[in-house]
């Protein structure tokens, strides 16, 4: 995880002076979709590379143990070993960023992830979770526990009513929701969030992570979100410790579609000598 | 009928589909209209519907100059554009031109930076954008604009053009060179030059150029723009921001960037230019016209004008070439030839002759002398002045000075002065009518010219209140909004035949659209013209239309070349027309057909504008 975000002194003039202009940012979106396409060993490699990103998520009301330790184990070998194999990139130690699940189920997540011998961080949700409408009291305790239980990374829903009415909090990352609205993670908004991280980058040096959540289901969307973090903030940003999707179910159209590419290239002979390692 | 011109690939579907055929000459270096014309060809039923020449831009005169041509479209350069112009003269070929390709970009202080910043990409630095651009930004952003402008120059990309990951690829050789020159032309005036991106270092690729701290003085601060350059120069107000942009020669294309409302319709609204963007740059639809003023051209692609651009009212004659041999165009209309003094006067008592009616009174002619009228037996029937060019002079001036309040009248409000004029003439039917008579209308055709003169006067009021700007709905993500405006003094010199009624007619549009006007009457008799500026003197704001008697070809030759008339309707001799085709070097409006001698209920106009020989 990337240092802390040091803060600085609340300038809310700096934010009254910004403007965004909607219809400009919608169509700078369906142009990145549009023409930033990757093809044929590359979108492989960025294909590998997304997956580093992964915050490996579960958050259902029926998460056990058992699900808990496939997922832990999942977020260790995300991609079948016959296919890494195949790709040269067997080891290069490929794993999910994180794996994210609700606080009750930290220690699980733990000792899932010790016994396969994996040292991904554990990100827990908390402070409420997904709508932040209980006590403060019981939100910092639900932190306390969970960072006890050895959650490294807290995912905070912020207090929505405190935003409503102008009084703001700092973070090390921010995220787009908290996944579970009807409309999570948009281009439009994650370029108007990646224009205000760079903005706050030149003001302070201070880096801030950025996280979508929520509605990434297919490797292609993966692909158009490493392009807009590329487009927008450039190559330093793309890497766990400053940015980090939130999915689930991802993984396995990846998995799939990397599957797909080398069938491809197995037909035509592309790539036979495999890839080098994203860097 | 038959058309030809120097296109790019979007118009060419335009002209095909009112059912002209097409002949285009395009540069050797693009072979798209090549590839479509070979589409074209494929479809078998009616083979030469469209034919494309690959060629060098000097082709183009020859082109047009061919028998059967009766439209040409060019899109290119300037110096291309008057050549072409200069070899139309007098041959009876509509012309539309739309030169130049810059465009400009005004940022203000309350702009979207960021989206900004992507609008000067789509501008200038990608393969959309046709040139260069110029860059106004407000000065209190100005350094937060030029780093993050810098910043995004450095992450584009440059390469061929099929490759998907580049931004912008090359447009051969010329265009590489035509950039390095302005360059090092700017470089040399004191400019600073900013390059970045990833761009092969062989010739025709050329980089992402910035170029900026100008000085606004230098030549490099008035040229065209070319691609891949932006030029970049700060302002303080908006009042300012529009005296920068307006005050180039060109007005092709601009885009305002303001997320307040108010500011960016002043800003769009102030901009003389063909096609004003708001916080966008270089929208395009099928169906929205877009065009040039000024020196960017005089045609619009695009929408229903573009259509029209095509089209002519069924039923309009058939056009006559009108080249003469015989006439000396250095030396057409320069002096008044001498008049010999009129015989005695028969009637009742001298009439005082008429001054000339400029600036809301008659007053007398710089030349201080007269000529005389006859009437249809021959007798003397009164004096008018003898104007010459320092009356045009002063009647183009008080013309300019009443236009911005005319221009800013409602609708309404110009209807009403027209409808009283209209209803001044009824009230002075007897007095017009027997002026007519005698100069040998019958009473009964005299007194229905003063009714119809009144109705037509009426009809174009009723025109003024029913035209305006229109809101367009298209594919576009917002609405369009075309607005049709005065374009400022129109010249008028009136044929010989109708006396009144021509002389209304041609007043009343021009008055009714918004324009000031400055008017030749008929040559054989224009003290019916006289008599009703009697009654616009009582009624009209001063200097909304003026009238100058004298020779006519001298005057005709003063209103060609003032520099300051926007649009010149000539109703006379075909060869005259000619001659003025020759004298106007600098054509930037669209030519109507020419014609001689026709009924003014036709007008088709010809709208030229004058330039230093």
């Amino acid at each position: 995880m990337s240092a802390h975000n040091r803060g600085t002194e609340l300038d809310l003039s700096w934010i009254s002076k910004i403007q965004v202009n909607q219809p400009a940012v919608l169509r700078r979106a369906e142009q990145i979709q549009a023409r930033r396409t990757v093809k044929k060993e590359w979108q492989a490699a960025w294909l590998l590379k997304a997956v580093t990103f992964i915050d490996l998520t579960t958050l259902s009301g029926d998460d056990t143990p058992s699900n808990i330790q496939r997922l832990c184990y999942k977020a260790k070998y995300p991609i079948r070993e016959d296919l890494l194999k195949a790709l040269n990139m067997h080891d290069k130690d490929i794993t999910t960023a994180a794996v994210c699940v609700y606080p009750a189920r930290v220690c699980d997540a733990v000792k899932a992830l010790k016994a396969a011998g994996c040292s991904i961080p554990v990100a827990s949700v908390a402070t409420g979770f997904p709508a932040g409408q209980t006590h403060l009291k019981t939100r910092l305790e639900e932190i306390r526990l969970a960072v006890e239980d050895g959650a490294t990374e807290i995912d905070v829903v912020i207090n929505r009513s405190l935003v409503l009415t102008g009084q703001w909090e700092g973070s090390d990352f921010i995220k787009t929701s908290t996944g579970k609205e009807t409309v999570n993670a948009t281009f439009p908004v994650a370029i108007v969030m990646l224009r205000a991280i760079r903005d706050f980058f030149w003001k302070t040096g201070n880096k801030v992570g950025f996280k979508p959540a929520g509605g990434i289901r297919s490797a292609k969307d993966s692909l158009a979100w490493l392009s807009l973090v590329k487009e927008e903030l450039g190559d330093e940003w793309l890497k766990p410790e400053l940015f980090r999707i939130g999915a689930s179910t991802l993984l396995s159209d990846i998995e799939r579609q990397v599957s797909n590419l080398y069938l491809w290239s197995k037909l035509t002979g592309v790539f036979e000598k495999g890839i080098e390692k994203p860097n | 009928g038959g058309g030809a011109g120097v296109w790019t690939p979007r118009s060419l579907s335009c002209s095909t589909s009112p059912g002209s055929t097409v002949v285009a000459l395009v540069p050797p270096a693009s072979p798209t209209p090549l590839l479509l014309a070979q589409l074209a060809g494929e479809l078998g039923s009616f083979p030469g519907i469209l034919n494309v020449i690959s060629g060098p831009a000097s082709l183009g005169p020859v082109l047009a100059s061919q028998p059967a041509i009766q439209k040409v479209a060019f899109c290119g350069a300037l110096e291309e554009g008057r050549v072409l112009r200069r070899s139309l003269a007098g041959k009876c070929v509509e012309l539309g031109l739309a030169l130049g390709m810059e465009s400009l970009l005004l940022l203000t202080d309350t702009a979207d930076v960021d989206s900004a910043v992507e609008g000067v990409v789509d501008a200038a630095w990608s393969d959309r954008g046709p040139g260069g651009l110029r860059l106004l930004i407000q000065e209190s952003v100005w350094d937060e604009v030029m780093r993050r402008l810098q910043e995004r120059m450095g992450r584009l990309r440059s390469g061929r053009g099929l490759d998907g990951a580049v931004d912008m690829g090359t447009r051969g050789a010329a265009a590489c060179d035509l950039a390095q020159r302005f360059v090092h032309e700017a470089q040399s005036q004191g400019a600073q030059v900013f390059q970045a991106g990833d761009v092969p270092p062989e010739r025709p690729f050329y980089p992402p150029t910035l170029v900026f701290n100008l000085p606004p003085a230098s030549p490099c601060a008035q040229a065209e723009v070319p691609w891949p350059v932006v030029v970049a120069s700060p302002f303080r107000t908006a009042k300012e921001a529009l005296a920068v942009a307006n005050g180039t020669p060109r007005g092709g294309s601009a885009s305002v960037w303001s997320e307040r409302l108010g500011q960016a319709l002043e800003l769009g609204y102030g901009l003389r230019m063909g096609t004003v963007w708001i916080n966008a740059h270089g929208l395009r639809d099928p169906s929205v016209p877009t065009g040039g003023c000024k020196e960017s051209g005089c045609s619009w692609h695009g929408g229903p004008d573009g259509l029209y651009e095509y089209l002519r009212p069924s039923g309009t004659p058939t056009q006559v070439s009108c080249l003469s041999k015989n006439m000396n165009y250095d030396t057409f209309g320069l002096t008044v030839p001498s008049t010999l003094p009129a015989g005695p006067e028969i009637g009742p008592s001298p009439a005082p002759p008429y001054g000339l009616f400029v600036g809301g009174r008659f007053q007398a002619p710089g030349a201080r002398s007269s000529r005389p009228i006859q009437d249809s037996s021959g007798n003397l029937h009164g004096y008018v002045a003898e104007g010459g060019a320092k009356d045009i002079r002063g009647a183009v001036e008080a013309a300019h000075q009443a236009a911005p309040g005319w221009a800013g009248q409602s609708p309404g409000a110009r209807a009403g002065l027209l409808w009283a004029l209209a209803a001044a003439l009824e009230r002075r039917k007897s007095t017009l009518a027997s002026r007519l008579e005698r100069q040998g209308v019958e009473l009964k055709a005299a007194e229905a010219e003063v009714e119809l003169s009144a109705r037509r006067l009426r009809a174009w009021g009723a025109r003024a209140q029913a035209q305006g700007h229109t809101l367009q709905v298209s594919g576009l993500r917002g609405p369009v909004l075309r607005l049709r405006e005065p374009l400022g003094v129109l010249a008028v010199v009136c044929p010989d035949e109708w006396p009144l009624l021509a002389f209304v007619s041609l007043l009343a549009p021009a008055l009714a659209c918004g324009n000031t006007v400055v008017m030749v009457p008929s040559a054989a008799c224009p003290l019916l013209a006289l008599e009703v500026c009697q009654d616009i003197a009582t009624l009209f704001p001063a200097g909304l239309a003026n009238v100058v008697t004298g020779d006519q070809d001298h005057l005709t030759r003063c209103l060609a070349l003032h520099q300051d008339v926007q649009a010149l309707w000539y109703f006379g001799s075909a060869q005259v027309l000619f001659v003025l085709f020759c004298h106007i070097q600098h054509l930037t409006l669209p030519t109507g057909s020419s014609f001689s001698g026709n009924s003014p209920a036709l007008l088709e106009f010809l709208l030229l504008r004058g330039e230093t020989p």
